[in-house]
């Protein structure tokens, strides 16, 4: 092989070399940020402000479990009884997972004209996403397994038919839920693009009481990890 | 020049082809870069920092959803070994047990299914992605089946949980997950053949799964995991009602 010939081969390897390299460092920049590397600026800049107050709402859970468990550690070193903080906590957990009433302001919002299951079960998604509380469709509370279904006219909810005008209410920040569902190209606009004959009503309401469920909720089938 | 000539036609054919294959894709390159340079600087000087500020939220929560989660676990021990346990402590206790594990707040095993819902191939049109209502249809699906528990890519379901669309990927309890999506969920032993004969599932299948060409693959499994819902159960607004009546 002459020096000519084993240069060419050296510049074509050399090249070839830092191709792979170069294609490589691509490849590992983008497995990176798996997913995020695909939204765009204004998606980034929503999924940056849901993290944050996300994380605001989970700092201030970690802070009052942090103080939850630190007194009853002193109770424990103490030897007084938990009573107390057992019956608080099992009114809180109940009260969230609705199996208990509860209380407070919010909004109503009156259904009334044809609509299908998937456009209230859009409400109802959209209402958990603005914050709500605890939320009942004519009554009846929505909780884990309680879904509405079913064709326009022919709408149900945990076993109990829906009517054709019906009350979705909400526990939560009246101005916060109104503001959410009722925004330019909301889930209202949405709702009654698809429903065009579906009439939506948002009403602040001061106070209100959504009753329990009535369904069982606790597993049967699952059973805890240890 | 018949030197320069001379010394090209010497080379190997290999090598010349080899040397015109890079020529032509350096050109390319060069063109791509030219033609999309300012776009590229804009975008990716906007896209970076929020890019690296979304991971680190996203590091923040896992490690926050994770505190919560031990921290629950470390108070659950700590009721449980009150030296005062009268018979009616230990009610108590065996009732906040129960709430806990009604609500979500405790990992549970047990029998059940696996779905994965991935973007079709097909076309390749917006259609053919997974979109936060075709994971709400399964889930709300699996609920009507007679589903205990679900979990979308490890982020458990409660009755607070929102399922919203971000771009090609989903917000869950407000954890980003991209695609591909496993659904987990636990329930009775025929639990797929209740959701195979119900006629939303079918519609979803037929309406929506086989037209776009997403992908939906199942199995049934005699071990399911469900982790803990790892978020915050405060209420600010709502207050418990002692009585359970309007």
């Amino acid at each position: 092989m002459t020096p000519t010939v084993r240069r060419n081969r050296l510049t074509i390897a050399s090249m070839a070399g830092l191709l792979g390299i170069l294609v490589v460092g691509q490849l590992r920049g983008q497995a990176g940020v798996p997913g995020l590397s695909n939204l765009t600026v204004i998606e980034l800049t929503q999924l940056v402000a849901n993290l944050t107050t996300s994380n605001d709402q989970l700092r201030n859970e970690v802070a009052a479990l942090g103080r939850q468990e630190a007194h009853l550690i002193e109770s424990r070193d103490r030897g007084d009884t938990t009573v107390g903080e057992l019956t608080a906590d099992l009114a809180r957990i109940r009260a969230w997972a609705g199996l208990t009433a509860v209380s407070g302001q919010g909004i109503a919002i009156t259904v009334s004209g044809p609509i299908g299951g998937d456009g209230v079960e859009e409400l109802l998604n959209e209402l958990r996403n603005a914050g709500a509380e605890a939320i009942a469709v004519d009554g009846i509370r929505v909780v884990a397994g309680a879904v509405v279904a079913g064709s326009p006219g022919a709408l149900s909810i945990a076993n109990s038919a829906l009517g054709d005008s019906f009350e979705i209410r909400a526990i939560g920040s009246p101005q916060i839920l109104t503001g959410t569902l009722t925004r330019t190209g909301g889930v209202i606009a949405q709702v009654g693009a698809t429903y065009p004959n579906a009439r939506l009503t948002v009403t602040p309401v001061e106070s209100m009481t959504l009753a329990a469920t009535d369904l069982k909720i606790g597993p049967t089938d699952a059973s805890p990890r240890l | 020049m018949t030197t320069i000539l001379g010394r090209l036609r010497g080379l190997p054919s290999v090598q010349v082809t080899l040397a015109i294959a890079l020529l032509v894709l350096g050109f390319l390159i060069a063109a791509q870069i030219s033609a999309e340079g300012p776009r590229n600087r804009y975008s990716s000087e906007e896209r970076s920092p929020l890019i690296e500020t979304a991971l680190r939220l996203q590091s923040q929560q896992e490690a926050l959803k994770a505190d919560i989660v031990s921290l629950r676990t470390r108070i659950g021990g700590l009721e449980a070994q009150d030296p005062g346990a009268a018979e009616s402590l230990r009610r108590l206790y065996k009732e906040l047990e129960d709430a806990r594990l009604a609500a979500g707040l405790i990992a549970v095993t047990g029998r059940g299914l696996a779905f994965r819902l991935e973007d079709g191939t097909q076309g390749g049109g917006v259609d053919a992605l997974v979109t936060a209502r075709d994971v709400r249809t399964l889930i709300e699906d699996l609920w009507l089946a007679g589903a205990e528990g679900i979990a979308v890519n490890g982020e458990r379901i409660v009755g607070s949980s929102a399922v919203l669309d971000i771009g090609g990927s989903i917000l869950a309890n407000s954890a980003y997950l991209s695609p591909p999506y496993t659904l987990t969920a636990i329930g009775p032993s025929d639990l797929y053949d209740r959701l195979r004969a119900s006629v939303a599932f079918v519609a979803f299948i037929r309406g929506r799964v086989e037209p776009s060409g997403l992908r939906l693959s199942v199995a049934e499994l005699d071990k399911v995991d469900l982790p803990a819902f790892a978020g915050t159960v405060r209420l600010r607004y709502a207050t418990p009602v002692e009585s359970g009546a309007p």
